[in-house]
């Protein structure tokens, strides 16, 4: 199955959930998002980068930088109290679009 | 919030440390990217090449991480700025011309706003001043007359559309005693109620009651602020305590608090200020049955929900029935005028016209920068066809270009804002001195507000247009080695010459509003005031009513002064009177004439003064007709009077009217008959008066009632600087309490009585100078690219035997094309405009053929002359060189 685009205002809400394992850095984020939905979901650096930073300004993750398994120095991000809050809302408020949008493929 | 703030912060303040690590944060992806296809075998050149297109561009990653920092736009505004100063500062000619006229014209128009700003826009210094009015009277032949003052007792009884009324009259009086020379200090006779009108509080003591009013009552007394401090060192214990006034001792009743400004008025005027030093009651004595009597000004507060239309129609129906009542009352109207309005009124409209007068001058300024803006877009061509070509979106040219102009525009603004301080001040020294809240003129935090939105507003004004010009710019077309003939250059070039038609219009507008208010000044200044004002020294003395009882005292003082001042060396004659021409004297009455009835609905009427035998001699008044008054014209002597030839033709038909007599009684006996023995030239009441009222003089020593106050007239020789000292001198020989004021020459009150013509043309003409000088380099600029341009056409022409004349007839032609358009709308929009003049303008006629005509030419005259460097340089075109440039 080839990689889809991701659905406008899904990519923070990715970001979050990934983050909610652990510290992580920018591309492992990107290299986890791949394998956990099997090669189907592809973040492309481009946008990325700037979600991370517009993530960071809001307050919902922090930055700072630690050393890589290879012992290179990476910039690590985590979630910080309102990321989690943040992430609990969009959880839910994807849920609840998914289920609705199921349902009216499954009615029609 | 907060943290985003902090964020944002961060990013702006420690920029170079977030860029690099977003560096590195990038280069670790890359790298990690690199090893994972090296993991997955493939080889190094093939794992860097899958990075790099997987990655996508560098550049653009960063640009949008900066953005989502939220501090794009503003560092992308910090790199114009700086873009757009190194810009300017490579350029200084430019630069300096630019920002040097902006500067100018923003200058003017911050100046003009302080002073409308502080004039018409603050609202009067007392609380709820809209809910103020002044009251007058009206009728066919007065359009506004002052009140009587038994008539006002009854509004106030009878009306309920006011909170509050009050009267008012002039009441000047002397402050003598301790080592001090005597003064006369501005006083009002106000009745209780004054400051309430105005809304105003006494800082010690109270306001007068109505028992102050009535007759025996009148000796008390509040003091300004300024006296207070001045003359009684703020003694805060001085309520209740008697000071001397006029030889008679006063119980102060209050002291008003700084910053009470005097609301104005019109009669014996005080222009509105804060200048009257003190307020005594108003007295009603007389017979309230007696309502002839007209000299007191009205005001008033309305009350709530109560507008001066409704306020106007009961006072009305008031007066009706006091018409009705007593016979001196009927055809009288009121009139209830704002008192916004009464003060501000005729400046109203002069200051309009200059700030629109300045308004085109800020538009030529525009015009003349767009246009250097345009021409310089030519130039940087390449620049901006380069930076279209590597991908810079148009939005983001035409934002570019806009900070540039942006830039110029504030920094013209800001030296524009240094010159209107400066400006002010010479403002208010050209203002005349009866002009409105002169003092509370200075440059305020509206005129900083003003001058910023100006400046933005005419940054973008002359931008734009430029702007979007340039980012139409064919990215091919620069990139062309030394293409020089370019795509929309036609357009261009269209443009600017629009520009520099619309700069000529708009200083030709302007030239003519300043011509006609020239020639007006000068109608004014030329005109033939009626006497001769110059080595005429005039003063006011004013004798205090307890020790000067009788007429026959007061004459006798006078006659006694001028003979002693006429005596003195130098002086070739003194006289006294009642008043000095152009002073806003105004004594009116009505009178009766032998063998004549008036009509129905009228009367006759005139004007009445005093004068010594010397009074027309010394003001160079000629005699007409007649004689003029001698020492025999005294008390017990055949009553006489001089008349002006305004009186003799209005009632008489002739211009000799000696020998006719007029009398004030109703039921004259023989001796209340007064024999015509002189006729005088006439004096316009203001020199733009359209005529003259007829007035009459009574001689000195037959006044009719005192005349307490009146003025010297001293004509003097050789020396007149000592004069002023050696009045003095006399008068106080005769009376050591007596305060000398208004001393002034004559030509000083002739030069004041025009200082408002004079004023406005000054202002204009400077606009209209300034105007010219920009249109003028509007078109040498336009003219002298075109030549550039057209160099090697020239070149060419001369090449085949084109004489000088013929180039310098081509480039003339061409420049004449647009003055000329523009010369011809600029004619026409000032004939539709010129009207907004006319009550601004004096005897001349808004379409004043001289006028149109000298500046028409003037105009052509001066662009010919901008024309005239381009076009000796068309002639100097080498054929060779312009033939190698291709």
């Amino acid at each position: 199955m080839p990689p889809i685009d991701l659905p406008q205002g899904t990519l923070d809400l990715l970001i979050l959930r990934t983050l909610s394992v652990g510290p992580q850095h920018g591309w492992a984020i990107s290299e986890r998002v791949q394998q956990v939905s099997s090669d189907v979901l592809r973040i492309q650096q481009g946008s990325l980068y700037p979600a991370l930073h517009r993530l960071e300004r809001r307050g919902w993750i922090k930055a700072r930088w630690g050393t890589s398994d290879n012992n290179r120095r990476a910039k690590y991000y985590e979630l910080t109290r309102a990321g989690r809050k943040q992430l609990e809302v969009e959880t839910d408020s994807w849920q609840k679009l998914t289920a609705a949008v199921a349902q009216i493929l499954e009615s029609a | 919030m907060l943290t985003d703030l902090l964020y944002r912060l961060r990013a702006l303040f420690r920029r170079s440390t977030v860029e690099s690590e977003l560096n590195e944060e990038l280069r670790y992806h890359f790298d990690s990217e690199v090893d994972k296809y090296l993991r997955q075998g493939a080889t190094r050149e093939e794992a860097l090449r899958r990075a790099r297109l997987a990655f996508g561009g560098h550049e653009q990653i960063k640009e949008d991480c900066r953005n989502a920092r939220g501090t794009g736009f503003l560092e992308t505004s910090l790199q114009d700025f700086r873009y757009a100063l190194r810009q300017l500062g490579s350029n200084p000619g430019f630069t300096i011309v630019i920002v040097l006229t902006l500067a100018l014209s923003i200058g003017a128009n911050s100046a003009i706003f302080s002073v409308i700003s502080s004039v018409l826009l603050k609202s009067l210094p007392y609380p709820q001043p809209e809910k103020i009015v002044r009251l007058f009277l009206t009728n066919s032949i007065y359009p506004r007359f002052p009140l009587n003052h038994f008539d006002f007792r009854d509004y106030r009884a009878r009306s309920k559309s006011f909170d509050s009324m009050a009267i008012y009259t002039r009441g000047d009086m002397q402050l003598s005693g301790g080592s001090a020379e005597p003064v006369r200090l501005y006083g009002f006779n106000i009745t209780s109620g004054f400051f309430r009108v105005l809304g105003l509080h006494p800082e010690l003591g109270r306001e007068f009651d109505r028992n102050a009013e009535l007759p025996g009552n009148g000796q008390q007394v509040i003091l300004s602020d300024r006296l207070w401090r001045s003359r009684f060192g703020a003694d805060r214990a001085i309520v209740g305590k008697k000071i001397t006034l006029n030889a008679q001792p006063f119980t102060v009743i209050g002291v008003m608090p700084p910053g009470t400004e005097h609301p104005g008025n019109e009669y014996h005027s005080l222009a509105y200020g804060d200048d009257v030093d003190l307020w005594s009651p108003f007295t009603f004595d007389g017979n309230p049955a007696r309502r002839g009597s007209h000299y007191t000004e009205g005001i008033a507060r309305l009350k709530d929900g109560v507008t001066s239309e409704q306020a106007q129609s009961e006072l009305n129906a008031i007066m009706a029935e006091l018409g009705h009542e007593y016979a001196n009352d009927a055809r009288w109207h009121v009139l209830v005028v704002p008192l916004y309005r009464e003060v501000v009124g005729s400046s109203q409209r002069m200051l309009l016209v200059l700030l629109g007068a300045v308004g085109m001058v800020l538009l030529i300024a525009c015009a003349n920068a767009a246009n250097l803006l345009l021409a310089r877009a030519a130039t940087r061509q390449r620049e901006i066809a380069v930076r279209l070509a590597l991908g810079a979106s148009r939005s983001r040219l035409i934002r570019q270009l806009l900070t540039e102009s942006l830039l110029i525009a504030f920094i013209g603004g800001a030296l524009g804002l240094v010159l209107a301080v400066g400006g002010v001040k010479a403002l208010i020294t050209l203002l005349p001195a009866d002009f409105p809240r002169v003092h509370e003129i200075h440059v305020s935090a509206p005129v900083f507000a003003f001058t910023f939105i100006v400046s933005a507003a005419t940054g973008i004004l002359f931008g734009l247009i430029p702007a979007i010009q340039a980012s139409r710019t064919d990215p091919r077309a620069g990139l062309h080695e030394g293409s020089r003939s370019t795509t929309g250059s036609g357009r261009i070039s269209r443009l600017r010459n629009a520009l520099v038609v619309s700069e000529v219009t708009l200083a030709c507008v302007l030239l003519i509003g300043a011509g006609l208010m020239l020639r007006s000044l000068l109608n004014l200044v030329h005109l033939n005031p009626g006497f001769r004002e110059d080595h005429v020294l005039t003063a006011t003395v004013s004798l205090p009513y307890p020790e000067y009882k009788s007429k026959e005292q007061v004459s006798q003082f006078y006659e006694t002064l001028t003979t002693n001042i006429g005596a003195l060396p130098g002086v070739q004659s003194a006289a006294a009177g009642s008043d000095l021409p152009w002073t806003g004297y105004d004594e009116n009455t009505s009178l009766n004439i032998e063998g004549k009835q008036p009509g129905p609905s009228d009367e006759f009427h005139a004007r009445y003064h005093v004068a010594s035998p010397d009074y027309f001699r010394a003001l160079g008044i000629p005699l007409l007709h007649g004689r003029f008054f001698t020492a025999a014209d005294k008390a017990g002597a055949p009553p006489v009077i001089i008349i002006n030839r305004a009186m003799a033709e209005k009632y008489w038909n002739t211009g000799d009217a000696v020998g006719k007599r007029v009398t004030w009684d109703d039921h004259p006996k023989e001796e209340d008959w007064y024999r015509v023995v002189g006729v005088v030239g006439d004096i316009k009441d203001k020199p733009s008066s359209a005529g003259t009222e007829p007035a009459f003089w009574w001689p000195i020593l037959q006044q009719p009632m005192a005349f307490l106050g009146e003025s010297l007239v001293v004509r003097a020789g050789s020396d007149p600087l000592a004069l002023a000292d050696a009045i003095r001198t006399q008068v106080h020989r005769l009376d050591p309490a007596l305060a000398v004021a208004d001393v002034q020459w004559m030509d000083e009150i002739v030069y004041g009585s025009v200082a408002t013509p004079r004023f406005a043309f000054v202002l204009v003409g400077l606009f209209a100078g300034l105007a010219i000088i920009l249109a003028a380099i509007g078109t040498y600029g336009v003219i002298s690219y075109s030549v550039t341009q057209r160099t090697s056409e020239f070149g060419l022409r001369v090449a085949l035997g084109a004489q000088r004349l013929d180039v310098i007839r081509l480039v003339l032609a061409q420049a004449a094309k647009l003055v000329l358009a523009g010369t011809a709308l600029g004619l026409i929009l000032a004939l539709t405009l010129a009207r907004v003049l006319k009550s601004l303008i004096y005897n001349v006629s808004p379409a004043d053929p001289l006028t149109f005509g000298s500046v028409g030419l003037m105009v052509i005259a001066i662009a010919v002359l901008a024309c005239y460097i381009p076009a000796i340089k068309a002639t100097r075109a080498n054929p060779m060189t312009a033939l190698r440039a291709e």
